[in-house]
């Protein structure tokens, strides 16, 4: 311990100075403020759009490739003409897919960049969150990737393109007693966007007479290989997969592989839409159902987007059958929005759910009433590595 | 069917990561004396050099691990250098140097998922055929069956190592008191950055075996640290054959855990039974 | 303005958290890596309380420091078995496993989805209502609170029971020949820590309106303890300015240019850097008297 009163002096000292350092840090963000309200006076001045994206953390393996779809529309966009004439700036926030940093993004958007529309929040936290924060300041918030049933009419000033959790679960479940299954091993990922879909399937499939034997495990898990010999024994007439992200259920699949397990499959739309996964593990999907809301794959606008992404940054497009359409769709949105009532989060808000049959990259999107995307899901059957329509 | 057999092979598995983990963990926690939660970022380090090196790269994969232990040990033989050396010099307690080890982890995973991005990445594309072998009704593959070898062939190194050459003697005399070594003339900074480098090289290993094993991302390093260090606390810290006892204990628990409880409640398994031996057994199985 | 309010409330929370951690790191020396377990006691008792069974704010927070105090009880118990380094690490066991209930039992917390739509504070006596609705009234509401703890805080500092702790914290053992029970100081410090947690957590809750488990992980746990170690530990004044620095640095960062692909990541490794620099240069923190 120092002695206290030999450096009471200078430490007051160096407290006033941090004090001062720390009065210059908010001034600057003040006059920052100021600044970046009368930039907006000038009408030549590009359209400021809100984006809210976990970047780091948990999250971040969402939010990158979010955000390189979002740039990569604004670019076409802008390199098109832009909307109504005036380039589309992106302002980019992380949000950490937590409520916390959401609110703080939101808050700088709003007051600092004065956005009337973001494009966000990635996570369901994150638009949950935020959602009291754009009411309040009557800013439209447009989520491409939020799918809690919770946000389901929160508010008139949230909108999403995404469709909710419970559209696929029932859908599966009433197809897996079509198919005569009485007992399904469930393992789900721990996310909201899992158990929502767990939710609906096991609502629908146990007031159908079905048992499900469910195992949960949370979103850093990787070694599965002990929770899948658990559900292994319970000799399931079917084993549903429900997580989060691709690169789990290729974890899990791989590691089924390992233990020479093959059951029955079922999964979610994560899994669905993703013909690169169905195809490597091929052997081990024959015949298992799916559901998928990205009914078309020889859709133009999708493949342009994935054949553009793959040449501005070198990979392939993540996420190519959930996140990724309706992302890019969302920038496209905010054009057509803007150009049809102008930048005003109130009345764009308003316009979003005149959305009908809106052609973008992930089909045709419709907003209802309640700010949710019409239209469930498409029961799919794996075929030789491929989804097809089930009749 | 019966789970055991599956199990008890699901644990090996596991319980061998943890083992090499522990190893390099407890190899400097008995040097310098501190929580290096640094050492986690040697996973990544370890992964991505060699992803980067075979899968963007292309070169050959032994010449890519080769290179991949040699930044994961560069990087953690650097962090002591200027960082936990000086603070070492000015007598800053554990808790200084375990907060500042906290500094490296943070900012290094940030700088691999700059470079990376922090989508997961998995080695296994590098190796053309993983065959899966059976035995009394477990099955494990081929990369998991070299994972237990490497658990054998470094503990047999490392005890080479410390017991027949002058290097180890000169590491057990740090451990056991620093400042008698200095006195008896043992170059003591020198031995403790070899001793930072090898320590990162396992590290480095492990990251390795994970990515060919299940995968890699840029954070993964606190939550595999964590596991050594209940590890090292189970089998008694600082303990090299203590940790590989605990190591295999700890994934044991986990993997019947799952089976007996429930796979949701795996990391307070863990974290239980770190408590149940701080209260009953701080010491550890076998104390040094 | 809305946006500075707005970080001006979290400053608010996180110096309550700060101080409170600050009573147990820097008073009593405890190492606690698990005070963001009791943060999210308060905010998950509070916010259900609210949410399902319709309670005022103000005795749900009440309620919610009583189950923090509770559960700090039974883990300082344990902790005060443990030795030096060691206390840190069962205490991010504890951390984990309060972590685990939080995503686990979802009859309770609702899991992952957590809890959405918990209300602002409202005050009513008679016919008088008041909703702290607006953020600025909320944000008187919170520096009150920071207030009233501070306060707190700087009367166990000079009161007899503070310089006992002190005495404690630099040499427990000629304490308990003098005939103290250290243990039961270190207890009561702990738990006097947690409950302020919680209360910090309940505004956090009401404030955001909504929680998950994702708030509550170890690594803010490690974040309070750098805001403590950044201020300078046992000094009030000192967790104040490190609530202060350490809200508001990501907050700058975002102002400025790093190019917007690895902004996010660069505030990470700038964090990074700064736990490094101050614990080679800086030991003591900013303010603070006692060096770790």
């Amino acid at each position: 311990m120092e002695p206290e009163a030999q450096g009471s002096g200078t430490s007051l000292i160096k407290t006033v100075l941090w004090l001062v350092v720390l009065i210059l840090i908010v001034g600057g963000l003040i006059i920052y403020g100021k600044k970046g309200g009368e930039e907006k006076e000038a009408s030549k001045e590009p359209i400021k759009v809100g984006v809210m994206l976990p970047l780091t953390g948990d999250g971040a393996p969402y939010g990158e490739p979010a955000r390189n779809v979002y740039l990569l529309a604004t670019e076409e966009i802008n390199t098109a003409g832009g909307v109504s004439g005036q380039p589309l700036e992106l302002i980019i926030e992380d949000s950490k897919c937590n409520g916390k940093d959401a609110t703080s993004a939101a808050q700088k958007l709003i007051n600092i960049d004065k956005v009337q529309i973001i494009l966000g929040g990635f996570c369901s936290s994150e638009s949950i969150a935020a959602t009291p924060v754009a009411a309040a300041a009557k800013v439209a918030l447009f989520s491409p990737g939020s799918s809690s049933p919770d946000l389901t009419g929160i508010s008139p000033y949230f909108f999403r393109n995404y469709p909710s959790d419970a559209s696929q679960g029932k859908v599966l479940a009433e197809a897996a007693v079509a198919k005569g299954w009485k007992k399904v091993a469930f393992l789900q990922e721990q996310t909201d966007y899992a158990l929502g879909v767990f939710k609906a399937f096991s609502a629908r499939f146990t007031e159908l007479g079905g048992t499900i034997i469910k195992e949960e495990v949370p979103s850093n898990t990787i070694d599965f290989r002990s929770v899948l010999s658990k559900l292994k024994t319970a000799n399931a007439d079917a084993f549903f997969l429900d997580p989060q992200t691709l690169p789990v259920a290729e974890r899990v699949f791989k590691q089924m592989q390992d233990l020479k397990w093959k059951p029955v499959l079922m999964f979610n739309d994560v899994v669905g839409g993703a013909p690169e996964t169905l195809a490597t593990y091929k052997d081990l999907m024959e015949g298992a159902l799916t559901a998928e809301f990205t009914a078309d794959p020889n859709n133009p606008k999708f493949t342009k987007l994935l054949a553009e992404y793959k040449t501005k940054y070198g990979v392939d497009l993540l996420y190519a059958s959930s996140y990724g359409p309706t992302e890019y769709d969302a920038v496209y949105l905010i054009k057509t929005g803007i150009e049809a009532v102008g930048n005003n989060g109130e009345k764009f808000a308003v316009w979003s759910r005149t959305v009908k049959d809106w052609e973008g990259a992930s089909g045709k999107t419709t907003i209802g009433a309640d700010g949710d995307r019409i239209g469930g899901h498409t029961l799919k059957i794996v075929k030789d590595g491929k989804a097809e329509v089930m009749k | 069917m019966d789970i055991v057999p599956q199990l008890i092979a699901n644990s090996l598995i596991a319980g061998s990561i943890y083992a090499i983990l522990t190893l390099g963990f407890n190899l400097t926690y008995s040097t310098a004396k501190f929580i290096d939660i640094g050492f986690g970022v040697e996973t990544a380090i370890g992964g991505y050099s060699v992803f980067y090196l075979c899968k963007t790269l292309g070169l050959p994969l032994y010449f890519g691990i080769f290179l991949g232990l040699f930044c994961s040990g560069l990087v953690s033989f650097l962090a002591y250098r200027f960082i936990y050396k000086p603070l070492r010099a000015r007598k800053a307690s554990g808790t200084v140097l375990l907060i500042a080890s906290l500094g490296v982890l943070t900012a290094l995973q940030a700088l691999v998922a700059i470079l990376f991005t922090s989508q997961f990445q998995t080695l296994s594309g590098l190796i053309q055929a993983n065959r899966v072998f059976e035995l009394l009704g477990g099955t494990f593959t081929a990369v998991q069956l070299s994972i237990f070898c490497t658990v054998l062939i470094l503990s047999v190194l490392l005890a080479f190592l410390l017991k027949g050459t002058l290097f180890g003697k000169a590491i057990t005399a740090i451990s056991d008191d620093e400042e008698v070594a200095k006195i008896v003339g043992i170059n003591t900074e020198r031995v403790m950055g070899e001793v930072f480098f090898i320590s990162g090289m396992i590290g480095g290993l492990a990251g390795i075996l994970i990515g060919f094993d299940t995968g890699i991302e840029p954070i993964m390093g606190l939550s595999w640290l964590l596991a050594a260090v209940v590890a090292a606390i189970v089998g008694g810290i600082g303990n090299l054959y203590g940790g590989l006892v605990g190591a295999y204990l700890l994934a044991f628990a986990e993997n019947f855990g799952i089976w007996k409880i429930s796979g949701e409640w795996k990391m307070a398994i863990a974290f239980g039974l770190l408590i149940i031996f701080l209260v009953w057994r701080p010491r550890g199985l076998f104390p040094r | 303005m809305e946006y500075l309010t707005h970080l001006a409330v979290l400053v608010g929370i996180y110096s309550i958290l700060a101080l409170s951690l600050n009573l147990v790191l820097g008073y009593a020396g405890i190492i606690s890596v698990t005070h963001a377990a009791f943060f999210g006691l308060g905010a998950y008792t509070s916010a259900i309380l609210t949410t399902v069974y319709d309670l005022n704010f103000f005795l749900a927070a009440l309620c919610g420091v009583l189950v923090a105090a509770i559960i700090s009880l039974f883990v300082g118990t344990v902790l005060s078995k443990f030795r030096g380094d060691f206390v840190a690490l069962g205490s991010v066991g504890f951390n984990v496993i309060v972590w685990s209930v939080f995503l686990n039992v979802q009859e309770l917390t609702r899991g992952p989805l957590g809890i959405p739509g918990i209300g602002r504070p409202n005050l009513e006596f008679g016919i008088w209502n008041y909703e702290f609705s607006s953020n600025v009234s909320f944000l008187v509401l919170s520096v009150i609170f920071v207030a009233l703890v501070y306060f707190l805080c700087q009367f166990i500092e000079k009161s007899s029971f503070g310089r006992a702790l002190k005495a404690i914290r630099e040499d427990e053992e000629a304490l308990q020949v003098f005939g103290y029970r250290t243990l039961h100081y270190k207890l009561a410090v702990f738990v006097i820590g947690a409950g302020l947690a919680s209360i910090a957590g309940a505004l956090f809750a009401s404030y955001i309106t909504f929680i998950d488990p994702s708030t509550f992980t170890i690594n803010e746990s490690i974040f309070l303890l750098s805001v403590v170690i950044l201020g300078g530990l046992a000094s009030n004044r000192g967790a104040l300015i490190g609530a202060l620095a350490l809200v508001l640095l990501p907050e700058f960062l975002r102002f400025v240019g790093f190019p917007s692909d690895i902004a996010a990541q660069m505030r990470q490794v700038v964090y990074g850097v700064m736990l490094i620099v101050l614990m080679l240069y800086r030991p003591q923190g900013l303010v603070g008297e006692y060096k770790l």
